[in-house]
């Protein structure tokens, strides 16, 4: 192989690329931050709730759990026009990753749902503790303790999963690389690059999360 | 008037009746010993008084008022007035020993944090763990938590506290600790009811002593005529086999 690397035509691009890795970083963050929302509220509801609510969500879970990521997004970006609902890209990548999250975030938090210690429920009752209370102040603490660790894999694998926004033209980190490549052709060095950011930027969600769940919620768990 | 009192009470796991019928009233600065075979619905009494288990006929007044257990609301009244500290402790795990003792009064009673804080401080010093404030449950004794959760219980200023075999979990060594808490709170005239296999402290704290069998109070005395001179056999053999060892 004769190739020779060149990535003194690419480096000038960093900045583009570093804007991307920061705007892909913002799509997971929200998307993350919007499906805790959703999956804490709708585990608290499956925990508690009716059973027409839990048959509710457990279709929600199943349909966005069993289908493609980028089938759902597609569908609100190409369909939803058709009611009448225009999403730009980046909405409707947002907007998809979040619903997404929310799936599988009310499906890792169930299990904490479910194991959270009745004794100490039963303790807040009879300290006056309503139903709200008792999810913020006893179930909340225990899931976030205990799910921690898949809790923040999951963010992991989301702020990878903000590529599939290059498909539909939005610049993050994938998209900027896809536009550098078309400018330089230096493809290998570009990806070689870009693939190092999408480390770099793990490695630090790792690290920071390690040290969040660390302190925050005395999970015993090493630092990634 | 009396403080509490029962009247008539019933319980039922589904279809296995565990009270039958309790009678039982209770003056203000009574400590009641509750005694008697496992099974024998001791315990039953006090998750039922807490609107654990909901009564299937009978009454419970305090203080002149009948207490509605199917309302919720007024189940949350009588919490405010009566409470119960577990055999188990049921500490919160994920709170310190000052966050446990002052999450009841601050998040849902809504009191302001310094004045609680300053309670739940000398409330701790009493149950001599001044110096365990930021200790988490996890890194206590059984018997320190057990005395946190009294400490936690006290924090909401009860009127009657239940105490539901709060020593049965705990190595021997450690019973003392705990029972020296309680003797303390009888010495203030709390309101108590209490369940426990520890004959010998019922019998020195008890102003009257209640032997159940079966779900019912088979007598009802003070401690010296139940333990020396019981009237009924039943609470004789009973009273005989615990004191033999």
């Amino acid at each position: 192989m004769d190739y020779t690397l060149q990535f003194g035509q690419v480096w000038p691009f960093l900045p583009r690329l570093l804007d991307g890795a920061l705007l892909s970083l913002q799509i997971a963050l929200l998307a993350f931050c919007g499906g805790l929302f959703i999956g804490t509220a709708l585990a608290s509801v499956k925990a508690f709730g009716p059973v027409w609510a839990r048959r509710l969500i457990n279709a929600y879970v199943v349909f966005f759990t069993n289908t493609p990521q980028l089938v759902q997004i597609y569908f609100l970006f190409f369909a939803l026009p058709d009611a009448g609902i225009l999403l730009s890209p980046y909405a409707a990548v947002l907007i998809g990753m979040t619903l997404n999250a929310g799936a599988y975030l009310t499906e890792i938090q169930r299990a904490g749902f479910e194991s959270r210690r009745q004794s100490e429920m039963e303790a807040a009752e009879v300290l006056g503790f309503n139903r709200l209370q008792q999810i913020r102040y006893v179930v909340l603490p225990h899931v976030a303790r205990v799910l921690f660790p898949p809790l923040s894999n999951h963010f992991i694998l989301m702020t990878l999963g903000t590529s599939m926004a290059a498909i539909f033209g939005v610049e993050e980190l994938t998209g900027q690389a896809l536009n550098v490549n078309a400018q330089t052709f230096r493809s290998i060095e570009v990806f070689t690059l870009t693939g190092l950011i999408y480390i770099v930027l793990t490695l630090i969600a790792s690290v920071a999360l390690g040290l969040l769940g660390k302190f925050a919620f005395r999970a015993r768990m090493r630092l990634a | 008037m009396h403080h509490l009192d029962i009247k008539g009470l019933e319980a039922a796991y589904g279809a296995v009746p565990v009270l039958s019928g309790i009678d039982l009233p209770v003056a203000k600065g009574d400590v009641i010993g509750l005694i008697g075979p496992s099974g024998s619905g001791k315990s039953t009494i006090l998750r039922v008084l807490m609107g654990l288990i909901p009564p299937t006929a009978g009454t419970v007044t305090l203080e002149g008022n009948l207490v509605d257990y199917r309302d919720a609301a007024a189940v949350r009244r009588l919490r405010e007035r009566v409470a119960i500290v577990f055999q188990q402790y049921n500490l919160f795990q994920n709170m310190t020993v000052l966050e446990n003792v002052t999450v009841a009064p601050v998040k849902i009673r809504k009191r302001p944090k310094g004045e609680v804080e300053t309670e739940a401080r000398a409330l701790l010093a009493k149950v001599g763990l001044g110096d365990k404030l930021d200790r988490f449950p996890d890194q206590l004794s059984g018997g320190q938590q057990q005395r946190v959760a009294i400490a936690r219980a006290l924090a909401l200023k009860p009127e009657i506290l239940l105490l539901d075999e709060v020593t049965a979990a705990l190595d021997p060594e450690l019973v003392s600790e705990v029972l020296d808490s309680i003797r303390l709170l009888a010495e203030d005239g709390m309101t108590m009811l209490i369940v426990s296999h520890e004959m010998g402290f019922i019998r020195e704290v008890s102003s009257r002593v209640a032997f159940l069998d079966r779900g019912r109070i088979i007598e009802m005395d003070d401690a010296r005529t139940i333990f020396d001179a019981p009237r009924e056999e039943r609470t004789r053999s009973f009273v005989s086999k615990i004191l033999r060892h």
